[in-house]
Parts: C-alpha cells; sequence; structure tokens
C-alpha cells in the first residue's frame, strides 16, 4: 500500500507539523537518519518558502516506486505569486528574505529529483524526490 | 538496402510516422516513463522516428547517419529511458512499416501476414531475453557496489582523542557519502577531537574528489572535531594546485607520522622517550 | 516556548531539547542576548545533541546569535551537532566558517576556556 499524507501550511506551526510527517514517512520508508535529516530539512525549506511567499498551500509527501527503487516524494504547492526568475533563485546565495539563500538550491541538492513548476502571478508547484539507497 | 525498397518506404513515410506515434503511447504506462512531461515525451518520440526513417534515406553506409542515431540513443540513456521501450518502438516501427507498404501493394498482403505472425512470435523472446539480460546486469551493478561498500573505510582510533581513516581507492560521489557517514559516526562514537584523512591510497585526487575531501572536513568541523588531510604525495601535491583547488582552509601533512604528531600537540601532547 | 538558560560563573549554558520553530529560534535568539547583558557574561555554549534538524533559517538564526553576542563580548561555542544535521548543513552548502564548535559541552567549555585566555 502507498503511503500518503498532506499538510496545510498557513501558519509557522505548519511548518513543523510537515517536517515531523516528513521525518515520520521517511523512517517507515526505511530511510537512514542522515536521509531522515535531508529529507526533513528539504521539507522546511520548502514549507517556509510557501509561509513567507505565498502565505498559504500545502505539503503533500508519498511514497513512490520506480523500476524497483523506493522513495520519498515531497511536493509543495501553492497559489502564490509565482517565481519571476527561476535561474536566479537556484543561484546560491540569492534571497530576497535576508535568509541565507541556502533554500532551493539546498533542497535540490538534498534530494535527488527536483523540479520547479512556477505561473507568475497564479503559483509554484516544486517537486522533489529522494530515493532510498 | 534495396533501392526500390526504400524510395517505397520514403513515399510512404508520412503514414509509417503517423501510425508509430499512435501506437507507440501504450508502452508509456509500464515502462515507467510517466514521469517525464507529455511535450518532452512527444519530442522525444518523434526525434526517434525521424532519426530512424533517417538512417533508410542515407542506408548506403554513410556513417554520419547511423552516428545521429548513436548520439541520440546515448542521449536516451542518460535521461534514463529503459532499453525495454527503445526495442518495443523499434519492434513497433518494423510492424507498422512493414504492414504500411504491404497495404499499398495487396499481392504482398497475404503473405506479410504470415510474416507478421513469425515476428510477433520471435518479439516475444527478443523482450523477454532483453529483460533477463537487464535484470542480470541490475543485479551484477548492485552485488558490486556492495562489494565496494564493504571496501568503504573504517574509522581507527589511534590514541585517546586522535583517529585515522585511511582511504583506498578511487572516491565517487555515492561511496564519499559512505565515507563522510562513517566518519562522523566514528568521531561521535570515539570521541575523537582530532581526525587524519589519509588518502595515500587514493589514485587520482581532481577537482571532485578534492570537493568530497572539503565537504568531509567542514562537516567534522561542525561535529566539533577537526580534521587533517595527510598523505599527500609530490604528484598529489601538484594536481591539487593546478587544479586551483584551495585546500588552505585544513591543515595538511606529507605523511601520517607527520600528521599524528601534530594532532598530538593539538590535543597538548607528545611522544617522548623513556629514559633507563 | 522558551529555552532555559543556565548561568555558570562567567559562561551560560544553553542546551536545546525541544524541536526548533522559527518563533522559539527567534526568542531564543532574544533571550540569549538579554542574558548576556543581564550576567555580563563572557562565553555562551549552546548544545545541539537533541537537535535533529536544522535548516537554512534556524542555521541564520544561530549564526547570528555567534555574531551578536561576539560584539556584545561573548564568545559562542556550538557543541553536539549531530552528524546528520552536519551532513544536511554542508549539503545545502552551510559551513557556518566563523563559529566554534566542540564534540560536547565538556569540551565546549574547555574550547571556551582556551578561546578567552589566548
Amino acid at each position: 500500500m502507498q503511503v500518503q499524507t498532506h499538510v496545510d501550511i498557513n501558519s509557522e506551526w505548519g511548518i513543523v507539523a510537515a517536517r515531523q510527517a516528513g521525518r515520520k514517512l521517511a523512517r517507515e520508508v526505511g530511510f537512514g537518519s542522515v536521509d531522515q535529516a535531508r529529507i526533513t530539512t528539504a521539507i522546511s525549506e520548502l514549507a517556509r518558502n510557501i509561509y513567507l511567499y505565498a502565505k498559504k498551500g500545502q505539503i503533500h509527501i508519498e511514497e513512490v516506486h520506480r523500476s524497483g527503487k523506493k522513495g520519498v516524494k515531497i511536493a509543495a504547492i501553492d497559489n502564490g505569486p509565482g517565481i519571476k526568475d527561476i535561474r536566479k533563485v537556484m543561484e546560491d546565495g540569492y534571497t530576497t528574505s535576508g535568509g541565507l539563500g541556502a533554500g532551493l538550491p539546498g533542497v535540490k541538492r538534498l534530494m535527488d529529483e527536483f523540479a520547479i513548476d512556477s505561473v507568475l502571478n497564479e503559483g509554484t508547484t516544486i517537486t522533489a524526490i529522494k530515493w532510498l539507497r | 538496402m534495396d533501392s526500390k525498397i526504400r524510395e517505397v518506404i520514403l513515399q510512404n513515410k508520412e503514414e509509417i510516422i503517423t501510425q508509430w506515434l499512435k501506437e507507440i503511447p501504450k508502452f508509456r504506462m509500464e515502462d515507467s516513463l510517466q514521469n517525464i512531461t507529455d511535450t518532452m515525451y512527444a519530442n522525444t518520440n518523434r526525434e526517434f522516428v525521424d532519426k530512424l526513417l533517417s538512417t533508410v534515406q542515407n542506408s548506403d553506409g554513410d556513417e554520419h547517419e547511423y552516428g545521429s542515431l548513436t548520439l541520440f540513443t546515448e542521449r536516451l540513456i542518460q535521461l534514463g529511458w529503459p532499453l525495454n521501450y527503445i526495442t518495443r518502438g523499434l519492434q513497433e516501427f518494423r510492424k507498422i512499416t512493414v504492414l504500411t507498404l504491404a497495404k499499398n501493394d495487396t499481392d504482398y498482403y497475404q503473405s506479410v501476414e504470415l510474416l507478421q505472425q513469425i515476428e510477433n512470435w520471435i518479439d516475444e523472446i527478443v523482450n523477454l531475453l532483453v529483460n533477463e539480460y537487464s535484470g542480470s546486469w541490475e543485479n551484477t551493478v548492485f552485488l558490486q557496489k556492495m562489494a565496494l561498500k564493504e571496501l568503504s573505510a573504517p574509522l581507527i582510533p589511534v590514541v585517546d582523542s586522535i583517529s585515522v581513516m585511511p582511504l583506498i581507492g578511487t572516491i565517487d560521489t555515492e561511496r564519499a557519502k559512505h565515507i563522510m557517514e562513517n566518519l562522523l559516526q566514528g568521531v561521535i562514537e570515539h570521541r575523537s577531537e582530532v581526525v587524519l584523512i589519509d588518502i595515500t591510497g587514493v589514485p587520482v585526487v581532481d577537482t571532485m574528489v578534492a570537493h568530497h575531501i572539503i565537504q568531509a572536513s567542514e562537516a567534522v568541523r561542525l561535529v566539533g572535531a577537526t580534521c587533517i588531510l595527510v598523505g599527500i604525495r609530490p604528484e598529489i601535491a601538484q594536481t591539487i594546485v593546478n587544479l586551483g583547488i584551495d585546500l588552505s582552509k585544513f591543515p595538511t601533512k606529507s605523511t601520517l607520522k607527520k600528521g599524528i604528531e601534530s594532532a598530538l600537540e593539538m590535543t597538548k601532547r607528545r611522544i617522548v622517550e623513556l629514559e633507563d | 516556548m522558551r529555552i532555559p538558560i543556565l548561568k555558570l560563573r562567567d559562561y551560560l549554558l544553553i542546551s536545546v531539547q525541544v524541536e526548533l520553530d522559527d518563533q522559539t529560534a527567534l526568542q531564543f535568539q532574544e533571550d540569549v542576548l538579554s542574558k548576556i547583558h543581564e550576567e555580563g557574561s563572557r562565553g555562551v555554549v549552546i548544545d545541539l545533541t537533541s537537535v535533529e534538524m536544522i535548516d537554512s533559517f534556524i542555521a541564520k538564526v544561530l549564526g547570528d546569535v555567534v555574531d551578536m553576542s561576539n560584539l556584545m563580548g561573548a564568545k559562542v561555542v556550538l557543541t553536539g551537532i549531530q552528524p546528520a544535521v552536519a551532513i544536511t548543513l554542508i549539503d545545502m552548502g552551510i559551513t557556518l566558517d566563523d563559529v566554534p564548535t566542540a564534540l560536547d559541552l565538556e569540551q565546549g567549555l574547555d574550547r571556551l576556556q582556551l578561546e578567552l585566555e589566548g
């Protein structure tokens, strides 16, 4: 059976709830402590981005299977302002929030697969997958 | 190829393409290509069939055309399109080509049907074999990976607060991750204040390997210990400098012996000879 | 939620035992600084042994605490960062370069002593 869970992000507590849900699922899928931390951190970054830029949205976390591999897929979905320059947000050190600018490029490095789908003034969907080694 | 047949194929080119593009998506589901976008999928299929037909156009042994098919295949492999999908696509292409040509010439129609039945039967077997083969390749690769993992370096406590990790063999990303986890777990376990990473046994240090080593040292620093890089042979020092890799943030020593000496110094100890 | 800050002679000892949400992290930053001010502390050890995750926001808050404390004349040492947390930070490109670290609380105190004397 496939496990799937989703968390609404509309306050800072949503960020905590999302990463706890992520850690739980990552543990159930069989990830070790380091990958659990990677997945949890990636979720935290994505959830915070939703909270900071779109105010509200959702984090979907599910177990995925592909050609014999098992993994965890995160999808961060919002109907916020969208990302104007995707290339720019993927640069290390670029920030509009006064943060470290490590968020999105960081998530990409933490996970195995990463994709951004963003339409200006309509919203952003970011998906990322981590495969069990 | 017979020039007449070639001509007929080229005449029916558009019909073959249309038929093929109509048939091919039925293999998409079972071959786990769902995560590729529809546009990407359609474009790649279109390019695939074009490349196939272009080999007909220049089948007088013009290497250039096969060259571009080879390049295309390499790209498919990199994108992770399964071999399965490619062979089935080819088989479908053959069926459609034969059928299309036969339809336009009723004389052939009867015999083509027989031919096609035999082909179906053979194709089954080809699919089975390819599946078997690739399954066994994956298995071999998996086993080798496991073997390589076992080769990965352990962290050896030498004296209180000082540990050594000897690295042997080529370091790829996968192994680097494993080494890093071992290293940090060991640092905590043995309460090591100083860790010596010995790269005497690493044949080549390129930017990638250096990057992994730098990352490992940074992680070691975060958990609260210090890393010393030892075993830097002259040729390694040369490549590191020539490649412009900056290791100045980390203490380095040419030999493990010198490394241990400075590790002792850092932990306020030294080796003394006993007098009788 | 507030993280307790203990005073030991010239030092402040803090063991973070809760999952850090943004608000708690910011409150913590404020509490540490006012405690340094109140007590005139010369050194701070922040123990992170129980922290299972540090994302870029919390990393920034921690880095800021270190810089701000330095401005107020107190040295800060972070201790007990877990391997999984360290690897995740490195993966994200966060190295916390100017932040002194130590394996545990005990070595953290030694390190502070060293930094303050040297």
